[in-house]
């Protein structure tokens, strides 16, 4: 299967470095195609401009997110790998759904006030996978606003089928190095039942 | 805070109809145009080493937001919600400003505890393309940010406001002037003690 693999985190010797290791390594011995975008390391600018702004109304994508488009449209399972924060994903991460989600890629807005048409239909499977620093408690009290942003608004522009799957570290900021192992053999398993 | 790229959107039109409402009621305000002032939108390596370390914030802007926020009684913050949450540049203002020492710290356990316990109040003024229903149901993720973990993490006690105009997309000029009426009169009632 088409996979593209959006990572973010501003440390390459991160614990989300790691992950990000162990999901390439799964899917491509389970020989799916996959692409990885390392958002950091490429310099991506997450800022929305004023010029993209105003041409906000004109379908497609600005031309120096163009290749970031393609890929979209290129790949049938999106995988995620970032660290939560603040409930949500870093600046980094929603900077590139801000740029590249955009309108003639990833929906279209008919004419006479109809609901959004979605474009991604090519997206089968969106897999997000994430640590949170910390409790699963908090994070329900909290709302689990990074997960809803995935499995709801995201997913709400892709295939109407579809699958989304949530593989999160919870509590990683006083994890022991035997549970950071123990979620990369989880993270290994599940992703490696991924049909191509 | 504010964060639209345009000076002349209707965003800013609210974050000025904001500051007219709490000034008439004798409010002191500074406003932070996050994209005027050419806010940096991402947390950098540096940046995230200084926080794993505990460390103050390196960049003097980061800092003199920090020392503002440390002193704000209420925090409003006005943006359009894109894909359920707030633009990329004030996602990485409160990745930024809000680290440890600055707006929580954590205890001998590591958890948690606030630090912005001078902060009262926390608004949210926004715009929505979509309907209602339609915001409720993908969970409000942006407003769930702000008032949940931002206001849980930082503050004791603090309450919230949460003002949208949904369906944005399709809203007549009536609907906007209304609220920019709303807006500038929920912010002229608001007191700023508990």
């Amino acid at each position: 299967m088409n996979t593209l693999v959006v990572y973010c985190h501003p440390d390459p010797e991160s614990f989300t470095a790691t992950i990000r290791e162990a999901v390439v390594e799964t899917l491509t011995a389970g020989g799916h195609d996959v692409r990885v975008r390392d958002l950091y390391g490429e310099g991506f600018d997450p800022k929305f401009s004023a010029e993209e702004r105003r041409s906000h109304m004109t379908p497609g994508p600005h031309e120096s997110v163009e290749a970031h488009a393609e890929e979209l449209h290129w790949c049938r399972h999106l995988v995620l790998v970032y660290p939560t924060w603040w409930s949500g994903q870093p600046s980094m991460l929603k900077g590139w759904m801000d740029r590249v989600w955009v309108r003639g890629v990833a929906w279209e807005m008919p004419p006479g006030g109809k609901p959004v048409k979605r474009r991604l239909t090519n997206v089968r499977r969106i897999t997000a996978v994430t640590t949170h620093g910390s409790s699963k408690w908090v994070n329900m009290v909290e709302g689990e606003g990074g997960k809803r942003t995935v499995t709801r608004s995201l997913r709400s522009v892709c295939h109407p089928l579809a699958r989304t799957e949530w593989l999160a570290m919870y509590g990683v900021d006083t994890s022991t190095a035997a549970q950071r192992e123990g979620f990369l053999t989880t993270v290994g398993r599940k992703l490696a039942k991924v049909k191509k | 805070m504010s964060a639209h790229p345009c000076a002349d959107s209707y965003s800013h039109a609210l974050a000025v109809a904001a500051t007219i409402g709490l000034e008439s009621n004798g409010h002191d305000v500074t406003v932070l145009d996050l994209y005027d002032i050419g806010f940096t939108a991402a947390m950098s390596k540096d940046e995230h080493d200084a926080y794993t370390a505990k460390q103050p914030p390196l960049d003097p802007m980061v800092l003199e937001h920090a020392d503002l926020v440390q002193q704000a009684e209420t925090l409003v913050f006005v943006y359009p919600t894109w894909w359920s949450g707030p633009p990329a540049v004030l996602k990485g203002w409160l990745e930024r400003v809000l680290v440890p020492g600055v707006a929580f710290t954590f205890d001998a356990n590591g958890k948690v505890q606030p630090a912005l316990t001078n902060v009262n109040r926390v608004v949210g003024i926004s715009t929505y393309g979509s309907p209602w229903t339609y915001v409720k149901l993908v969970n409000d993720n942006g407003r769930r940010m702000l008032t949940r973990a931002m206001r849980l993490t930082c503050g004791r006690g603090t309450k919230s406001t949460w003002l949208g105009l949904y369906s944005i997309d399709t809203s007549g000029p009536n609907d906007r002037t209304a609220f920019l009426d709303r807006v500038e009169h929920s912010m002229a009632k608001l007191r700023s003690t508990r």
